[in-house]
């Protein structure tokens, strides 16, 4: 994004000007430095990302490599996906397969890999009004839940985590509505402290949970598959680079530069490490022995269906 | 969120910010906000003026423009300047998306309107008579401007105040546009105390926002203190 | 001199004066009365260039004004001083109140240092605007805030302020109705003054008594003209015009 500044400040006739942005590579004087050195590249991600602080922990490593910066903005899922759609970002970090797919799909995103996991569970107050504990079943929880029409918190704002608690109440065959459901339309944390003053149930990332435990009453009632529960609560993160073929703007080589950094068994293995209030909050899955061809491309899609 | 005196005072020692995450933050809305306000001055005293001393047909129009614009939601605001600086948009290219710049664009757009009007207000106020008084002496219709700004100045900085008040303390479009962000060190680059409140709320972290809500309550005092006592000086001065 | 000749006007349809025309040389005082609203203050405003007549044309020292260009006209208009009925001074000092009309004139690369030494508190007020305060009397009080006058001070400093940068002529519009013996006594005073400076001076007034006392000439502006205009002394001793006899003697009201 640094270039397209520069090039424009040169078409403008005032290239003096431009002596802060990207003054190194103008000057020519850092001959150790790589080519992209004083760029900046911009990260759009989930609020549920970056809230967790892991960005700020492990992007020091990556700005020092390049000596870029990296620009992370907090969005939902839809709106992150939204501003790489209108070119405004040039990597993009999301937890929602089915809208990384349509992005992928419409020809906006490239290159898409695995990068990591954790997962979502089903909290409540220890009280346990509709009696959900020990449930093995999600939608099964939340059956229990709305037929005891036990209070429920929805985040309400089409964030990755909205996206799945529609899904399983889809996948459980309700449509939830009454005055037990409330849609709060507000970020994870507040929705924890909704719930938490309400004494309702609600969906949370296993991360921001951890993350504000200490100060809320709530418990988790049916776990996630990072802890043996079942499968459809994983939440997986993946990461894509903007097209540059749609956008020239798009700082491309950078954003490649970031995935191959955070796929990387280094990136990978601090991710692994990264701890809040002593529980791990993310799982890394880019390096494996065995790649699934999957994360690659839009799910499903293979070379013989006429995806066109 | 019950929150006793005294326990805030530890949470004021001992806060979980790291190093320059504050004052970074700080200067980060003070940039954008004095900047804005100062552009969005410099455009409305003189629109307030040609308003004041000028007759022209829809000339009524152009005031409820204004008036309904101190109405207008900043989140509505920040939209059409993200519509505005996106790679999408007329201002695509410039690369403005996400950067301080955008963001004084929108503060400009949400502090113009309650400036110019307040400052019509109090320009309108200036009697004839003063005015007249300047021309008569010799004054060319600069110099009757200068004096009315003058008689005004209170008037005026009542309106900076105001469009200060509006422009330091919007939180939705500068989200929108400036995408809230910090370097991982913590440092800010678009971060403003009101993104960065809304970011701790919504973490549920409200003792933090409540301290950080301190901090922008005291600027704004210290802000108006300052104007006010400019004023004063000038008052002497003159 | 300025010579009017045969100025007329009007506002919408209602004529307020008729074909008028007088002229006013350096070094006399000329008076007009007439009663309140019968438009001395409109010939005034068009004696000081703000109104251009609708009719007839107006000379400066040989210059037609509205036959100019706006930067020839403010010259022009830079040669003549005028006090209101009201004193409408600047919320300022008393010293930058005088010193307004100096300042105007001064190139604006003076004006900013001038400027900026009065923020610096180092400024020294100009000896002309001194001076004109002196003639008013007030040269003792030039730090004083004007908001902080009586009303006959602060005319006296409106005086002061037209008169500080040395104007070849004078108009005072009403100059002393507001205010008491005492005030109107030191106006007329400095009114002498500026006559003995040589400057012209014209002095609207519905105080009959005034205008004999300060008065070379006199104006009666009765109706949408002058029923008679001539020396003082002639006017009020053997007006020749009925009208003029009767309003002097006070039998015409209006």
């Amino acid at each position: 994004m640094t270039i397209q500044r520069r090039d424009f400040m040169k078409a403008i006739g005032v290239g003096a000007v431009a002596s802060t942005a990207g003054c190194s590579q103008l000057g020519g004087s850092d001959a150790d430095r790589p080519d992209v050195a004083g760029e900046s590249l911009t990260l759009t991600t989930t609020t549920s990302t970056y809230d967790t602080g892991l960005l700020d922990e492990i992007h020091p490593d990556f700005e020092e490599m390049y000596g870029v910066t990296v620009d992370a903005v907090a969005q939902g899922t839809g709106a992150a996906l939204e501003s790489a759609r209108n070119g405004d970002s040039d990597v993009v970090m999301v937890h929602a397969r089915g809208l990384e797919d349509e992005f992928m799909r419409n020809g906006y995103g490239v290159n898409r890999r695995d990068l990591m996991f954790n997962d979502f569970v089903i909290v409540g107050p220890e009280s346990d009004p509709a009696g959900i504990q020990g449930t093995a079943s999600a939608t099964e929880a939340l059956t229990t839940i709305a037929e005891a029409e036990a209070p429920f918190v929805s985040r309400g704002d089409n964030s990755g985590t909205h996206t799945k608690e529609l899904n399983l109440w889809e996948a459980a065959g309700i449509d939830p509505g009454g005055d037990w459901y409330q849609e709060t339309g507000s970020g994870m944390g507040e929705a924890l402290n909704i719930a938490n003053q309400q004494g309702a149930y609600t969906l949370s990332d296993r991360g921001t949970f951890i993350s504000q435990r200490s100060e809320i009453d709530l418990t988790i009632l049916v776990q996630g598959p990072i802890e043996d529960g079942p499968e459809i609560l994983a939440n997986p993160y993946g990461i894509m680079a903007v097209n540059p073929g749609v956008h020239d703007n798009a700082n491309y080589d950078l954003a490649m530069a970031y995935i191959g950094w955070i796929t990387s068994p280094g990136a990978q293995d601090a991710i692994s490490d990264y701890q809040m209030n002593g529980e791990q909050l993310f799982f890394p899955e880019a390096v494996s022995e065995d790649p699934d061809f999957q994360q690659y491309v839009p799910e499903g899609w293979s070379s013989d269906s006429s995806d066109q | 969120m019950p929150l006793e005196p005294i326990a805030l005072l530890p949470a004021v020692v001992d806060l979980p910010f790291r190093e320059g995450y504050v004052s970074s933050t700080i200067y980060v809305s003070l940039y954008v906000s004095v900047t804005a306000v100062t552009l969005s001055t410099l455009f409305s005293v003189p629109v307030a003026i040609v308003l004041g001393f000028t007759d022209f047909p829809g000339k009524q129009l152009v005031k409820s423009i204004i008036n309904t614009g101190m109405g207008f939601p900043s989140v509505v605001v920040g939209l059409l300047v993200l519509f505005t600086v996106s790679n999408q948009g007329p201002l695509g290219p410039l690369d403005l998306i996400f950067t301080t710049e955008a963001m004084i664009m929108s503060q400009f757009v949400l502090a113009t309107p309650p400036i110019t009007a307040i400052s019509l207000a109090a320009i309108t106020g200036v009697s004839e008579n003063v005015r007249d008084a300047a021309r008569v002496l010799g004054g060319t219709r600069l110099d009757v401007a200068l004096v009315v700004i003058k008689e005004a100045r209170y008037g005026i900085a009542t309106a900076v105040l105001a469009g200060f008040g509006r422009a330091i303390s919007e939180v939705g479009s500068v989200l929108i546009v400036g995408g809230n962000i910090t370097s991982a060190e913590g440092i800010s680059k678009t971060r403003t105390l009101t993104t960065a409140i809304q970011l701790e709320a919504r973490q549920g972290q409200y003792e933090t926002a409540m301290v950080l809500g301190a901090i922008l309550v005291a600027l704004v005092l210290v802000v108006n203190a300052i104007v006010v006592r400019f004023g004063d000086t000038e008052a002497v001065n003159r | 001199m300025i010579r009017v000749s045969n100025v007329s006007h009007t506002y919408g349809d209602e004529s307020v004066l008729e074909t008028l025309s007088l002229s006013v040389e350096p070094g006399e005082v000329l008076g007009i009365i007439g009663p309140s609203g019968v438009g001395k203050t409109t010939l005034l405003r068009i004696l000081s260039l703000f109104v251009q007549p609708s009719e007839g044309t107006i000379e400066l020292d040989g210059r037609a004004a509205w036959s100019t260009d706006e930067s020839e006209r403010l010259a022009l208009r830079r040669q003549i001083g005028m006090v209101f009925q009201e004193a409408s001074l600047f919320d300022a000092t008393v010293a930058r109140n005088a010193e307004y009309g100096l300042r105007v004139r001064q190139p604006w690369s003076e004006r900013i240092r001038d400027h900026l030494r009065s923020i610096l508190g180092s400024s020294e007020t100009a000896a002309s605007a001194t001076e004109a305060l002196d003639v008013v009397g007030l040269s003792q009080k030039l730090e004083q805030e004007a908001r902080s006058l009586s009303g006959g001070e602060a005319q006296r400093v409106a005086f002061a302020r037209a008169l500080a940068y040395d104007p070849k002529y004078l108009l005072l519009d009403e100059p002393t109705s507001d205010l008491d013996p005492r005030n109107t006594g030191l106006i007329e005073e400095a009114v002498l003054e500026a006559r003995d400076r040589d400057i012209g001076v014209v002095v609207a007034t519905h105080d009959m008594h005034q205008a004999e006392r300060i008065s070379d000439r006199v104006g009666v502006l009765l109706g949408d003209g002058f029923t008679e205009i001539g020396p003082t002394e002639a006017i009020f001793e053997n007006p020749t015009d009925e009208r003029t006899r009767r309003f002097i003697s006070g039998e015409l009201v209006y």
